[in-house]
């Protein structure tokens, strides 16, 4: 066997038997997205239940004819509780003390105004008790169920003046001359469903992206920042230097041993990764009678391998970046809180992306994000969606030349005796400076 | 007889800090030197020259007539070295990590086994070859080290620190495992040591080094005679207080 399959072979051993390294690049990426696609879901479901099941409150100032009309309304079909107070601050106390989730308080004059042609005014009170989404939900299903009675209240109004003046028609025409319906256009498709749904899906999958790309890239930073501080610590790299071997075969040996742990790594959150497509497309229901991969949405298999080699070139630009980092220190500690600096031009293109499309941003952030090599791989994830293969290319490309030029640098590094001499955490030195002389 | 080490004039400095201002000795062949002297004296730094991980910032340092900054190839192939508090890959066993380290001196099948065996025989570890390493105690892995270092044959052991932070027992074992290789097989070594009935036991010849200067050199009996003392402690002593 070869000096430098030797050394790979003993990498490969070394960082298997982690098991760090086995749970935090092979089985988390494969067993996170589809605990976040599950996640997903029973979060989506759970306020839906909750939505469905809402109750809500009624409480009437009017002791009218026409506002009864409306509270009998909403009482029907619906677990409502009328609640008996003396005034509108008493009647709250006792919303407020309720299980319900929101109160529609019809206020004294309701009738009145009514009669006289003018608006009546309801008040919806929403009790935000956890301050959660089906809360608020409930609140709406409160309103949307006034907004219902406000049109077909509106109907009988419009029919009543129509018998009057003898006018054609129907009275939801006269209400919404109107009607509107949307479609989307998507790489020259149409499909019958409304761009918002669509964004909102591409949305909670752009949300989801940025963050895995982050966990992986630190996972594999930290893996190689280790297996060289590690050497150090342990100084078992003084006794690597001083054999009969080349440093360029101690650094490629290093760096090839860690590349196989990433390609399992890549692997292992494409497989991920597919699965987690998969269940976030089952949980949105409007989109299971349109076939979206037919209309070009979801990831063909040429969008697959490109981020595979994405996924591939972004961890081992990781690693070589590591690698130079971890030579200036000289524990696993001390590397680890040098990569963690590395960390921070990761989170910044994360917590952009997520939240904005790197076109809408001003020119000069957008150059800025696109020197960050790891901008790149969240946006190569985002054009496998789109088909936008050129896009990944040029992230290929740019990672790769940046890849290589970081390897030339940890060469040169590695290639001096700063591997052995630098201190960052200079600790042990200083230490042996003070030691009182005898 | 052929020269193994030759050391002239040797500088080393870490920025402005001057660690070795110009140290010479020489080794023969066959010598088990030694080399003593207190904390931040500059023995770890001359090994690391000689051992070709760093390189002088002025000055000569041969190993067998190879210069170790020009010729560090050739040096590093007929070299082992064994540096200050060293320690082994935790995740293999301790046979794993014998035969990783003779892959690198013999590409026959036959002949790195013939090297782990020859591990196996000096480290005295037995079974406890196949555990892995992170269970090992400090005196194991000292053992296990020095038998990857001796292993291999080397015309050249430099060992810093051999016995440092082992009992008793295992210094005795460690020290043992020196003489026997350095006399049977004809290796030169070059140990430094802070332990005076260590050196005075193992070794045939000794240099004082001091503030980055080697400022005596000769046989235990000759040291002992040069400063009227009865032991190396006490040649210790005289020699760094005279400085
Ligand atoms: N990489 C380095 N950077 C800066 N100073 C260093 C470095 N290595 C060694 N020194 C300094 O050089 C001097 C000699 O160090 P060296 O390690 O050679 O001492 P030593 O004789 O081996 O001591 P010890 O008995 O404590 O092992 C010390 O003052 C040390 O602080
Ligand atoms: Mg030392």
């Amino acid at each position: 066997m070869g000096s430098f399959t030797s050394i790979v072979y003993k990498e490969i051993k070394e960082l298997i038997r982690d098991p760090k390294i086995l749970f935090g690049v092979v089985l988390l990426p494969l067993l996170l997205y589809p605990l976040m696609g599950q996640g997903l879901q029973i979060g989506q479901e759970s306020v839906q239940t909750a939505i469905k099941g809402a109750k809500f409150s009624v409480y009437s100032d009017d002791a009218g004819n026409i506002a009864g009309i409306l509270v009998q309304y909403i009482t029907t079909n619906n677990t409502v509780t009328n609640i008996q107070a003396s005034g509108l601050e008493d009647a709250l106390v006792k919303f407020k003390d309720s299980d319900t989730v929101a109160m529609v308080y019809v206020p004294n004059g309701y009738s009145q105004n009514i009669t006289n042609g003018l608006r009546g005014h309801v008040k919806i009170y929403g009790n935000l008790k956890n301050l959660n989404i089906a809360e608020a939900s409930g609140v709406d299903v409160a309103g949307s169920l006034v907004s219902i009675y406000n049109y077909y209240y509106s109907l009988a109004i419009i029919n009543q003046l129509m018998e009057v003046t003898g006018e054609l028609g129907s009275a939801a025409v006269v209400h919404d001359p109107l009607s509107i319906s949307y479609a989307s256009i998507i790489k020259g498709n149409v499909i019958e469903v409304a761009p918002s749904q669509i964004t909102s899906l591409i949305m909670s999958q752009s949300i989801m992206l940025p963050i895995m790309v982050m966990m992986m890239v630190i996972f594999a930073i930290q893996m190689a920042a280790t297996s060289i501080a590690l050497e150090k610590e342990q100084k078992t790299l003084e006794t690597l230097m001083t054999l009969p071997v080349g440093r360029f075969t101690i650094l490629g040996g290093k760096l090839a041993g860690s590349v196989v742990i990433a390609i399992a790594g890549s692997i292992s959150y494409m497989i991920g990764f597919g699965y987690y497509t998969s269940s976030a497309f089952s949980f949105a229901p409007q989109f299971t009678s349109v076939d979206l991969t037919g209309a070009g949405i979801g990831i063909q298999p040429m969008g697959y391998l490109l981020l595979g080699i994405v996924m591939f070139v972004t961890l081992i630009s990781a690693l070589a970046l590591a690698i130079s980092l971890a030579v200036f220190a000289d524990s696993v500690r001390s590397a680890q809180s040098l990569t963690g600096v590395l960390i921070v031009p990761l989170i910044i293109p994360a917590m952009i992306l997520m939240f904005s499309d790197i076109e809408m941003l001003p020119p000069a952030v957008q150059w800025i994000m696109l020197a960050i090599p790891y901008t790149h791989t969240m946006l190569a994830t985002k054009a496998a969606f789109l088909g936008n293969y050129w896009i990944i290319i040029r992230s290929i490309g740019y990672i790769s030349v940046f890849t290589v030029i970081v390897l030339w640098i940890a060469a040169k590094i590695f290639s001096t005796e700063r591997i052995i001499t630098a201190r960052f955490s200079s600790f042990s030195f200083r230490k042996r400076k003070l030691a009182p002389p005898r | 007889m052929e020269l193994a080490i030759d050391v002239r004039d040797l500088k080393k400095s870490f920025g402005d800090f001057e660690a070795l201002k110009g140290a010479s000795f020489k080794v023969d062949e066959n010598e088990v030197f030694g080399l003593i002297g207190p904390n931040g004296a500059g023995k770890t730094t001359t090994l690391r020259i000689l051992g070709t991980l760093i390189s002088p910032t002025s000055g000569v340092a041969e190993v067998f007539g190879h210069e170790v900054v020009k010729e560090a190839d050739a040096v590093r192939r007929i070299l082992s070295y064994l540096p200050e508090d060293a320690g082994a890959y935790q995740y293999l066993s301790g046979e794993e990590y014998l035969r990783f380290m003779a892959g690198f001196y013999a590409s026959k099948k036959e002949t790195v086994e013939e090297m782990v065996q020859a591990g196996r025989d000096i480290s005295g570890l037995g079974d406890r070859l196949k555990d892995r390493v992170n269970g090992y105690s400090k005196g194991m892995k000292r053992r296990l080290l020095l038998a990857r270092a001796l292993m291999i044959k080397p015309k050249l052991a430099i060992l810093d620190e051999p016995t440092s932070g082992l009992d008793v027992i295992q210094a005795y074992h460690v020290r043992g495992m020196i003489k026997d290789y350095a006399e049977g097989m004809g290796v030169t070594v070059l140990v430094s040591s802070h332990n005076m009935l260590e050196v005075e036991y193992l070794c045939n010849r000794v240099a004082l080094i001091n503030e980055g200067k080697i400022i005596s050199e000769g046989t235990p009996e000759e040291l002992k005679t040069r400063y009227n003392a009865v032991n190396l402690e006490q040649v210790f002593m005289e020699a760094t207080q005279l400085g």
